[in-house]
């Protein structure tokens, strides 16, 4: 279904055709379809959000929350600043957005430990109608711990990943092609490839001589 | 089907929509309209005031060459003549008026939105105190038969006009808007009058119209898909149509999409603001990057939605780039005050806002450019690398855009607090950012002295427990690993990289870490000494 909007919407954010505010039904339809369907269309979403802007009567606090939600989904991208910039500062305050706002500070901080226990103190949170919101997390998680380790204690990572099970946890090991190794700690990646002292020394192209050498004759 | 009933179709039938403003079909007899007013006065001035000779000829010339289409001719009346005599003659004070003027030119309409364009120009920016609520309705009038002449018309305008003066147009258009939506917040100074002629006329520089002048002007020249011919090497005119090929519609195009980028980026949308600009591949120069104040609009306003977006290396590459090029250029605009003047405090702008981002993401830049940043930044830059928030605010404050908001007042309620409220938010959604990233400078200058460091030796240092650091180190990994772009012409695409000077990984207990050694640069130095001194000689031979 929200495969099939995608299109459909793109034909309402083009031109000057973007800020007409009878399209934000079906914009904000479009919005639920993406939490329904875990799909995902920022440049709609932002759609919705300058609508807001321009007409703040229309403004919808749920909405706002879940695109805010969706956002989220998509780190370590931007996106959420993006989102973010849009929405006037009052309006940042009120719940559920304030909450939204909490848990993004915490996930952009990297601090997943409590990020998963603030999830789990606040079972009304929006997220139930966000379909595979946690494990979207799980997914940034899994990016940030790649980039930071070529070793990692196994229940550390199951810390990370919200307490996951030891089955969830291989799951997830797997997943992303890392090993587990005999001693509890799982094997990432030989980071000494990526991390390595650099040594930039000048290069100076022919290119760039060639003028000088042209002007000489 | 014309321009003007298109938009009028698709909003009329919408009430709280109908604020779009309908070009040219604006009645003088409506009441309450400040034109009126502006008549009667205008009317009882020119009585008074005699044209002198030399204006008047200057004008006559003017409309002339106008007339005449001498395009070199019509650059030196707009750019010097125009000058020289306001410097002469209209220091502080306006122009001719309207029925003063229109009368010489034997009422040229053509001429006189032209000229008006001037004149209004003239009024916001040299009139102490600014211009007058019904000056601001008069000049909004003005760019809508401009546009209105210009985008309504069945086959294109024999028109042309220097790109300068079309870049100038858009960028005036652009400022004048952002000039009234802060101005009618500013309610605290208001008379009564004013007020209620503000409340009267919801659709003066309504943004939906700012918005739909653009769109229409990038619409009418398939600039668009002209760049997209452009990149890949076509050519232009193949999809340019009728009116995109004729020079006037395809620059006022191109400058719309630099509006636009601009637009977006004061109203906090920094997506659609990249996303103008998705056909432009500005890192190459190209036959549209010629007027160099669009280039610098250009190069500031990406190179703030980058810093906003925290995609720092792009920011950085973006900003040194055109500062280079400022520095390369400069003399070049040294005999333009006002156009120096300007330049001068966007390069002050951008030098800020590449400090900022060299604080949070610390890598290597082309060496004049550092060596200026060094010289004029250096104190700010190590406050903020201590973590002074109070410099990265006052940073932010000197070389942000003027932030505004798109509504209206509400003109019962509102306190002047409010017109600061786009910038507040704009201004938190940086400082929140740098508050997460507040420990990473700390954390570096630590790494930077080792080559492995067990995780609780650096959490000692940084007092704090050993679980904590981890979280920041991961922080670290996370803040510095930008989107960055690779190729096309899209600004908005990219790879996630980290080319920050100080690196690592953790392996079990201990962190190893990767430093980044430069070795001095010679070759750039000397390269460009060498083109220095054979211009030098050059211009000695042909003295």
């Amino acid at each position: 279904m929200a495969e099939a909007m995608r299109a459909t919407v793109a034909s309402l954010l083009k031109g000057i055709e973007r800020y007409n505010p009878e399209n934000l039904n079906t914009l904000e339809r479009y919005v639920d379809m993406q939490a329904n369907e875990n799909t995902y269309d920022l440049e709609a979403n932002l759609a919705v959000l300058k609508l807001y802007q321009f007409n703040p009567n229309l403004y919808q606090a749920t909405v706002t929350a879940v695109i805010l939600l969706k956002a989220l989904t998509n780190l370590p991208h931007s996106d959420f600043i993006l989102c973010k910039c849009m929405i006037e500062p009052s309006r940042l305050m009120e719940e559920p957005v304030s909450k939204v706002l909490t848990l993004a500070e915490l996930l952009e901080t990297a601090n997943f430990n409590l990020f998963w226990t603030t999830l789990l103190k606040d079972p009304d949170l929006l997220i139930e109608g966000i379909v595979g919101f946690e494990d979207s997390i799980r997914k940034f998680v899994c990016h940030v711990v790649a980039s930071t380790y070529s070793t990692i204690r196994k229940d550390k990572l199951r810390q990370l990943l919200g307490n996951v099970t030891e089955a969830q946890a291989s799951q997830w090991v797997s997943k992303y092609g890392w090993t587990e190794q005999l001693d509890g700690y799982v094997f990432i990646a030989n980071q000494e490839e990526n991390v390595k002292t650099k040594n930039i020394t000048e290069k100076i192209s022919f290119d760039s001589v060639a003028a000088i050498m042209a002007s000489g004759r | 089907m014309s321009w003007a009933l298109d938009s009028e179709d698709v909003y009329n039938n919408s009430p709280q929509y109908g604020s779009y403003y309908m070009y040219g079909d604006y009645d003088m007899s409506h009441t309450g309209d400040p034109r009126q007013d502006m008549e009667y006065e205008r009317h009882y001035s020119s009585q008074s005031y005699i044209v002198p000779e030399v204006i008047k000829n200057f004008l006559l010339y003017f409309q002339k060459v106008i007339n005449q289409q001498d395009l070199i001719e019509i650059q030196n009346s707009y750019e010097d003549g125009f000058n020289t005599l306001t410097d002469r003659f209209f220091k502080n004070s306006p122009w001719p008026e309207e029925s003063v003027v229109a009368p010489i030119v034997g009422n040229d309409s053509r001429f006189m939105v032209l000229y008006k364009e001037l004149y209004y120009r003239h009024v916001y920016a040299r009139i102490q105190g600014g211009p007058s609520v019904a000056q601001r309705f008069e000049s909004y009038y003005n760019y809508c038969d401009l546009f209105n002449y210009i985008l309504n018309a069945d086959e294109p305008v024999s028109l042309e006009l220097p790109d300068q003066w079309l870049w100038d147009i858009v960028d005036e258009f652009i400022y004048q808007f952002q000039n009234f939506s802060i101005f009618r917040h500013k309610l605290g100074k208001k008379t009564e009058d004013e007020i209620e002629l503000l409340k009267d006329n919801p659709k003066m520089w309504n943004v939906h119209s700012v918005l739909n002048v653009l769109h229409s002007l990038v619409d009418k020249s398939n600039i668009n898909k002209q760049l997209e011919v452009y990149t890949s090497g076509g050519n232009p005119d193949s999809v340019a149509g009728e009116f995109g090929q004729h020079s006037l519609y395809k620059m006022l195009g191109y400058f719309s999409l630099v509006g636009l980028l601009r637009l977006h980026s004061l109203l906090g949308d920094y997506y659609q603001a990249l996303k103008a600009l998705e056909n432009i591949d500005f890192n190459k120069k190209s036959l549209y990057s010629r007027v160099p104040a669009c280039q610098i609009t250009t190069f500031y306003f990406v190179g703030f939605a980058y810093m906003m977006m925290r995609r720092y290396q792009d920011a950085i590459r973006t900003l040194s780039n055109i500062l280079l090029y400022i520095q390369r250029t400069k003399t070049m605009f040294s005999n333009k005050t006002q156009l120096y003047d300007q330049i001068s405090k966007t390069n002050d702008q951008m030098y800020t806002l590449l400090s900022m981002c060299l604080v949070l993401y610390p890598m290597r830049i082309d060496e004049s450019v550092h060596s200026h940043l060094r010289e004029k930044y250096q104190d700010k830059m190590n406050r903020m690398q201590k973590g002074e928030m109070s410099e990265f605010e006052a940073s932010f404050a000197f070389a942000c855009p003027k932030f505004l908001s798109p509504v209206p007042p509400n003109y019962e309620l509102e306190t002047t607090a409010k017109s600061k409220e786009p910038y507040a938010l704009q201004l938190k959604v940086f400082t929140e950012e740098v508050m997460q990233q507040i420990q990473i400078p700390i954390i570096r200058s630590y790494l930077k002295l080792y080559t492995t460091l067990p995780i609780a030796k650096l959490a000692a240092f940084m007092d704090m427990s050993d679980d904590d650091l981890v979280t920041q180190l991961m922080c670290f990994k996370h803040k510095m690993k930008n989107l960055v772009w690779t190729k096309g012409t899209s600004g908005l695409d990219g790879e996630f990289q980290s080319a920050s000077e100080v690196d690592f990984y953790i392996d079990k207990d201990m962190i190893h870490i990767a430093d980044t050694k430069v070795a001095r640069r010679y070759g750039d130095f000397f390269i460009r000494q060498f083109h220095k001194f054979d211009e030098i000689m050059r211009s000695l031979k042909a003295t």
